[in-house]
């Protein structure tokens, strides 16, 4: 059955996008939270520029890309279960004063 | 099935890996998914929701299109994972198998697509029995065979310069800053570094020349080392990197993000019938890996590194057809013809989706950069010396705005040079 994928890690359609902004969604962060695209193990790589290009040209605005959110990569849970260091090489700085934001 | 490889290419050693218990001839160090596209093999996965038929896309370790399961672990890359002597690869998310997958039904079922909102309510007699299909339908992959062993080393670590991605601008950069006395680590997430440069005609010896050149000017350099996410709550900001041996959290007094572009698919009818391919993924199958992707390549969409890419292919003696846009694509399994806008159709055994890529912007923006809208395709703005709105980081080459493997270069040394 012809589909036009534009998310493929979750195989969000084409179709999928246009409902969503009939339904009323006009921000890529609510057609991202409405059809699921983007949330998939890719994060977006393959699909946060066409869903902007599609929405740009229904809204006439420009786009921004949906906040990235950590890990960038699938990432296997062991690698941040232990969380304190086991080599420091060199010992680094002492941390910046405050919050970095 | 013929073996798709060039005879006369430098490979690893013979061995051999195994699909479901089937023995494929590999070569060590040659991705896995490459090995099983040379063997004819073409289906690698089915996808999440309506099972359809799914190979490798972009070949390049981003777009998840090639998850399997290997040595019993899965959502592996078939694209990242090397093969070695004995290695087992099983297709996921199929019943019975990849090949015939019962739950492809799903598709012919959802025609109009799945609206997850509103596909179980009012539909109380029937929703015990849907959860159970749903569940069945849905997830990737199932866990793996055993626990880790033992949990991966932590190391810390804070340098002068941290260059992230070591295709030409990052090389580049690293080399200018490092002969200027800078002191520098560049992570690059490939098993060599050169980046965009292997799907280059000529650019594997550029890539080895750059290399080369990086460890005489003392850049110490990481390979196989993925950036993963910019942590900003802590010690100051730490950008956490997996390595072969563990975690590295990485702090710097300037960081650099060379993180190059993702290949993008062209928006058409059955845009992910296995046979569409990233442009580069071809370029990568024939220059990197020594295997000739097909017979007769359609080159679709209006990205100029088809300029690059079909000479390189007409070399070899396959059969280039440049189409500009594709209405559908058509194939039983694998692709068999383009079928244009205007209803004519331009038959290939392999389609190359020649898409404008997209800037890799995601660390760069986690670390405070910031992006142009969509007209930009998302490039991090940067001044001429490469700084963007964040002080501390900067950015060069492709994430800057696609351009040329040339440009980037010649980018990632205006950079350096001011570091």
């Amino acid at each position: 059955v012809p589909k036009v994928i534009v998310c493929r890690c979750e195989d969000v359609t084409l179709r999928d996008i246009e409902h969503a902004i009939a339904k009323g969604n006009r921000d890529i962060e609510e057609i991202k939270r409405y059809t699921g695209f983007g949330t998939g193990p890719c994060q977006g790589k393959e699909c946060v520029l066409a869903v902007a290009n599609i929405l740009a040209e229904r809204t006439g605005e420009s786009v921004p890309p949906f906040v990235s959110r950590p890990p960038i990569q699938p990432t296997a849970l062991k690698y941040f279960a232990r969380g304190h260091e086991t080599r420091q090489d060199p010992p680094p700085p002492a941390p910046a004063a405050g919050k970095a934001r | 099935v013929a073996d798709r490889r060039i005879a006369a290419f430098a490979r690893g050693k013979p061995v051999t890996i195994s699909l479901e218990g089937d023995p494929v001839r590999a070569y060590e160090g040659e991705p896995v998914a490459v090995a099983l596209f040379a063997s004819g093999v073409k289906v690698l996965s089915r996808s999440i929701k309506y099972h359809r038929p799914r190979t490798f896309f972009c070949l390049d370790g981003h777009c998840a299109a090639c998850f399997m399961r290997i040595d019993g672990v899965p959502n592996v890359k078939g694209c990242r994972a090397p093969a070695r002597d004995g290695t087992r690869c099983e297709r996921q998310n199929a019943l019975p198998s990849a090949s015939f997958d019962l739950l492809g039904a799903a598709d012919w079922l959802f025609p109009r697509g799945m609206d997850h909102h509103t596909l179980l309510a009012r539909q109380p007699l029937l929703r015990p029995v849907l959860h159970k299909v749903v569940r069945e339908l849905g997830g990737l992959g199932r866990l793996p065979d055993a626990p880790p062993a033992e949990l991966p080393a932590v190391m810390r670590r804070h340098l002068e310069v941290l260059v992230v991605g070591g295709g030409p601008a990052g090389l580049s950069c690293a080399i200018a800053a490092a002969r200027r006395g800078r002191k520098v680590l560049l992570v690059d997430e490939n098993d060599q570094p050169g980046g965009s440069l292997f799907a280059e005609p000529g650019g594997s010896d550029r890539a080895r020349q750059l290399t080369a050149q990086a460890r005489a000017a003392g850049v110490e350099l990481w390979s196989s080392a993925t950036a993963l996410a910019w942590f900003a709550e802590d010690e100051g900001g730490l950008l956490t990197v997996q390595t072969p041996t563990g975690l590295a959290k990485l702090s710097a007094d300037r960081t650099v993000y060379a993180t190059g572009t993702y290949d993008q698919n062209i928006l058409c009818a059955d845009n992910d019938r296995p046979g569409v391919v990233a442009a580069r993924a071809v370029g990568r199958l024939l220059l990197r890996w020594g295997v000739r992707p097909g017979a007769r390549i359609a080159l679709v969409g209006p990205w100029s590194y088809a300029d690059r890419l079909g000479p390189a292919l007409e070399a070899q003696g396959i059969a280039v057809v440049r189409v500009p846009a594709a209405a559908r694509i058509h194939g039983s399994t694998w692709v068999e013809w383009v079928e244009l806008a205007d209803g004519s159709r331009q038959d290939c055994d392999l389609c190359a989706a020649c898409a404008p890529p997209l800037p890799a912007s995601e660390l760069a923006r986690q670390h405070g950069a910031e992006v142009g809208g969509q007209d930009r395709a998302f490039a991090i703005t940067v001044n001429d010396a490469g700084a963007t709105s964040r002080p501390g980081v900067l950015a060069c080459g492709d994430v800057t705005g696609p351009a040329t493997p040339e440009v980037a270069a010649t980018h990632g040394v205006q950079v350096g040079e001011q570091l």
